[in-house]
């Protein structure tokens, strides 16, 4: 019965609710609805349920007005209600309702008192002063500490000096709220212009016997509102034997104004611990505007290999062509490590003279630095293809190994042809490889594909059978008109290794361009194995690839007319089960008439017809 | 004090907002901990000692993600359902090979033990911004599951807070570290695409989100559910067990009156956030209008278009973004593809191919960052742009009209219909 009850006033809230929203959609821009206020109003003055009730306060959120506070008031003392009734306390402007919720701190207690003066706090009501500030006598710990803090979000000058009185007489289990609401009143301060009333409170709170967070925001404002003169405490605070010291240190590092923290940092850095000096080296990159670069390039040039690890990857933000020499220093080094960092580095240097550098270091290199260099000109993707070219005749095998790295990233399609001219006749069976690779990289990357692939297609007619195969791997990768068409062709072709590569490609190509040539391949590719990789190709494109549902169909359609196996007319059968659809469906029942078929036909066919609803 | 003029401190928000979008431009990736050093074993006073609020479906998914990090020592549980307590327990006791997690029901205890460095906030989102600025304040450093913020000016004090505290706080964007999505927004970020115009966010529906008074039934003793610390920083409403759905319950966005409205913010938490971060984490837009034809349009100071759509994507797989300038385009989404207008934009660059939005790089970059004290990806600055944006078109859905929001008065211009729906009265004893 209790439930029958309760399910039929449900029933009536949602009906209620359904009711809101139709009068809502009556959109009157810019103002609240009186009508709908009227509305709610009434529920709360009726024998409604406490569901409804909680709504008609929701509402007057959004619609209420002086009218609505005494009905919202005397739900203020309900346990249940009363967090709905400051919903909408809260959001309606004006006067009066700070007056309702400083007469209901009056009058109620306990934690219905502790909502209020919460909400006291957010509407930041500066009459409620003095009364909040009797309630930081409250015997109940939480209310005292609500109104601690809502004394600090109001954070006038009232506010602030009651905050200051309390805040030394404050019993132990409330001084952290008593600091939190001071600590709101010195932020407040600082903002108004106002650093030096602002540090004499984070002073006062940093030298109390506080929890240790309050003690880090107070430092953390101390610092920041003295400006350069909080330099020496930030500095101290980078001294303090404390890790969430320390840890405050390297925020507000960051924070800092100006750029006088930056040589102070600097300063600092040799006097730190190797693991705290390899944090600092962080916070002081995070200032690029400011920061001291020779410093960190010093850090990242010689002492404790820790400090300088975090120094060179540091530059990666901040450093210019100076640090060029001490990087490549490093990566010539014998610490793997460290080389390793600064090859990333260097990878990565800021600065649009890196560049011209790099390449101004080329003429009359040799060895590791030369392959270094080059493949620096590959990450950096630097143009100097001519300089690059000059690589590929050196004696030294790395050197040209790092030229066709470089090659593969940087090439453009005119100079393609001479990468080409590597693969097709390779100095030796290592730089074929090389020279392969680049060839492939280049060959992506390049922005007109098609372009690209007509030059490979061309060179094909040339090439000897095994280089003809490696480009048909690379027009594969490349993909586009001309590559299939190339593909089609080199699959119906008298060469075996041919015949096997390009049906292979083409059945696992991404496009849905790709269906009339799998199709045909399906039943005229020179192996019935390769028939089979095209058709299991044609499939795959229908199975996963958006089209129209008609268009999908009539591919499987085709499918299963191409099909001799089983095998393939089930695949079928589960491209139309994923894609279910009424043309799907009448298939599925016209393939039960295919006797090695019917059974997984009948069983698509339900599956389908349960999919469609039917 | 009229709610209308009322004002949030903001101190530093614009500057502390450029300085975090400077560093994460700035950013080449995250920093390695092998850059400081702190690669291979970690000496136990390298530890980062975690504590979990709140891990259910998707905190366990989090979970995971933090123990697979050998710097991560995970000691204690809170959950105000008791199973669940017991299921976290027996998984990070099985990982460290003892038995040192401690459970708790109420997060504050977690909070109270000075041992804690960081906490995992996977409550459902009811609790998140509330639960975030308590730990704050008890000096934690965070990483909190989205929808962060309920409404405006939750959002705003979040920031502030954070600020304050200087604790590093990392939203669970954690898109904003996977290198497909890094690179659409870099490319919208520094002018390859030429001017943007418009940046595209799918929400994935603009329905409701809101949680309702069902009929009372018998309330569970406390220790099994503690539906009063689930109820939390929501207005009271009696136990009903089709409400104990975290994940749903009193999302935020949800006004009352409607049954339309709020629905972006499950999903534009994620995908408004790229948008974001494609803009160069500017403050939120300046404009928002009614739907209209499955889109709503708002427009930044800069004349940027920020477009929910729900229909038009590339089938790239959930949280699609599209980034268009004068110039070019980029399409993203959880598939860990991307789509361009030109392989030109590419340059080169190899683009690490990521599907399934995993959180591991995430939680990396929270972690270094507790460490070095950067701002992570997902900081808070960051999380309050993206959050006020969803919830600004929430307010233009909900009134069903266009909107004007100001960012230095952080209030609606002329416009109390929509000022009075940024923010909601948290239950007592709650407060931000």
């Amino acid at each position: 019965m209790h439930t029958t009850q309760s399910t039929c006033r449900f029933v009536l809230t949602l009906i209620f609710w359904c009711a809101f929203s139709l009068v809502s959609t009556w959109a009157e821009n810019q103002s609240t609805s009186p009508e709908k206020e009227k509305a709610a109003i009434a529920v709360l003055r009726s024998d409604a349920s406490p569901a409804e009730k909680a709504l008609a306060c929701k509402k007057l959120a959004i619609d209420g007005s002086v009218e609505a506070l005494p009905d919202l008031a005397k739900l203020l003392p309900d346990p249940q209600l009363s967090s709905w009734a400051r919903i909408a306390l809260e959001a309606i402007p004006g006067p009066q309702v700070d007056q309702t919720l400083r007469e209901a701190a009056n009058s109620i207690d306990g934690i219905l008192l502790v909502g209020i003066i919460n909400s006291i706090g957010v509407r930041q009501d500066p009459e409620a002063v003095d009364a909040l500030t009797q309630h930081l006598q409250d015997k109940n710990p939480e209310v005292a500490a609500a109104a601690a803090v809502a004394l600090g979000r109001i954070g006038n000058a009232n506010a602030t000096k009651s905050l200051r009185q309390a805040f030394t007489a404050a019993s132990a289990n409330v001084r952290s709220a008593v600091a939190e609401g001071y600590l709101l009143c010195a932020e407040r301060l600082h903002a108004a212009g106002e650093p030096q009333a602002a540090t004499k409170i984070y002073d006062e709170i940093r030298g109390a016997d506080l929890p240790k967070q309050r003690i880090i925001e107070a430092t953390r404002g101390a610092i920041l509102a003295r400006n350069e003169e909080g330099i020496p405490l930030l500095l101290e605070t980078f001294r303090s034997p404390d890790k969430k010291m320390f840890q405050l240190a390297l925020g507000t590092a960051r924070e800092f104004p100006g750029s006088a923290v930056d040589e102070a940092l600097a300063a600092e850095l040799p006097n730190s611990t190797p693991p705290r000096a390899a944090l600092m080296i962080q916070a002081m990159a995070d200032r690029p505007e400011t920061v001291m670069l020779a410093a960190v390039l010093k850090a990242a040039d010689q002492g404790d290999p820790q400090v300088r690890m975090s120094a060179i990857n540091a530059l990666q933000r901040v450093g210019d062509p100076s640090c060029i020499s001490v990087l490549l220093k490093t990566a010539d080094g014998d610490d793997t490590e460290l080389a390793n960092a600064a090859r990333q580095t260097l990878a990565a240097l800021p600065g649009a003279n890196v560049n011209t550098q790099i390449v101004a270091m080329l003429p009359g290199l040799k060895g590791e630095r030369y392959a270094l260099l080059l493949r620096l000109i590959g990450k950096r993707r630097i143009d100097a293809v001519n300089e690059v070219i000059q690589a590929l005749d050196d004696s030294d095998s790395e050197v040209r190994s790092a030229a066709f790295y470089a090659l593969g990233e940087t090439i453009n399609l005119d100079k393609l042809p001479v990468l080409i001219a590597q693969v097709v006749r390779p100095k030796t069976s290592q730089d074929a490889e090389k020279a392969e690779q680049a060839l492939m990289v280049a060959s992506i990357r390049m922005p007109d594909r098609e372009a690209c692939t007509a030059v490979l297609a061309s060179t094909m007619n040339r090439a000897s059978s095994g280089t003809k195969s490696t480009l048909l791997e690379i027009v594969g990768a490349v993909g586009g008109n001309n590559a299939l068409k190339t593909l089609a062709a080199a699959a119906k072709s008298n060469d075996p290794e041919h015949q096997d590569i390009s049906s292979r490609l083409l059945g696992k190509w991404n496009s849905v361009d790709a269906a009339p040539v799998l199709l045909d391949l399906a039943t005229t590719a020179p192996a019935e194995k390769y028939q089979i990789r095209a058709l299991r190709g044609y499939i795959g494109i229908a199975r996963k690839f958006p089209m129209p549902e008609q268009e999908r169909v009539e591919m499987c359609r085709k499918a299963i007319d191409a099909s001799s196996r089983t095998a393939e007319q089930q695949l079928v059968l589960d491209v139309l089960k994923i894609h279910p659809s009424q043309d799907g469906l009448n298939l599925t029942i016209k393939a039960k008439q295919i006797p090695q078929l019917s059974k997984e036909a009948e069983a698509a066919a339900q599956f389908i017809q349960q999919k469609l609803g039917k | 004090m009229s709610k209308q003029s009322k004002q949030v401190p903001r101190r530093g928000f614009l500057k502390a907002a450029a300085s975090a979008t400077g560093a994460t431009a700035l950013a080449p990736t995250i920093i390695p901990s092998s850059a400081l050093g702190l690669d291979g074993a970690v000496a136990p006073s390298e530890r980062i000692v975690v504590g979990g609020i709140g891990i259910g479906r998707r905190g366990g998914y989090d979970l995971g993600c933090f123990l697979q990090q050998k710097d991560v020592q995970f000691v204690a549980v809170a959950d105000i359902k008791q199973k669940r307590r017991g299921e976290v327990k027996q998984i990070v006791d099985k990982h460290h090979g003892n038995q040192n997690c401690d459970t708790y029901r109420d997060f504050r205890d977690v909070l109270d033990r000075d041992d804690i460095d960081a906490v995992l906030i996977a409550t459902g989102p009811n609790w998140h911004a509330t639960a975030a600025m308590t730990a704050a304040k008890a000096g934690k450093d965070m990483y909190c599951e989205k929808p962060v913020t309920k409404n405006i000016d939750q959002s705003l004090i979040l920031a502030d807070t954070m600020q304050r505290t200087g604790r590093v706080f990392q939203a669970g964007t954690q898109r904003r570290n996977l290198p497909h999505f890094a690179f659409a927004c870099e490319l919208a970020r520094t002018g390859k695409l030429g001017k943007l115009k418009k940046v595209y966010a799918h929400p994935a529906g603009m329905q409701a989100l809101m949680s309702g008074w069902l009929p009372a039934e018998a309330v569970p003793d406390k220790e099994v559910v503690d539906w009063d610390m689930y109820l939390g920083p929501a207005a009271w409403r009696p136990f009903n067990k089709k409400l104990l759905d975290g994940f749903n319950f009193e999302k935020g966005g949800g006004f009352v009156g409607a049954f339309r409205g709020g629905g972006v913010l499950e999903w534009g938490s994620h995908c408004v956030d790229l948008c974001q971060w494609a803009v160069d984490d500017c403050l939120p837009p300046v404009e928002y209008n009614a739907p209209k034809d499955g889109e709503l349009v708002a427009r930044y100071e800069n004349g940027t278009e920020l477009i929910f759509r729900e229909k038009g994507w590339i089938p790239l797989g959930s949280c699609p973004v599209r980034f268009e300038g004068e110039t070019g385009w980029v399409e993203a989404g959880d598939s860990g593809k991307m789509v361009l207008s030109s392989p030109e934009l590419l340059a080169g660059r190899e683009v690490a191919e990521i599907g399934g939005y995993p959180a591991t790089f995430h939680v990396r970059d929270f972690l270094d960052c507790v460490k070095t004290r950067a701002q992570p990806k997902g900081n808070a600055v960051a999380a309050c742009n993206a959050h006020i944006a969803c919830h600004a078109a929430n307010i233009a859905l909900q009134l069903d009209r266009q909107v004007h929001y100001d960012n230095v008065k952080h209030e609606f211009i002329d416009d109390e219909p929509a000022n009075r729906l940024r923010s909601e009265a948290l239950r007592e004893p709650w407060r931000l």
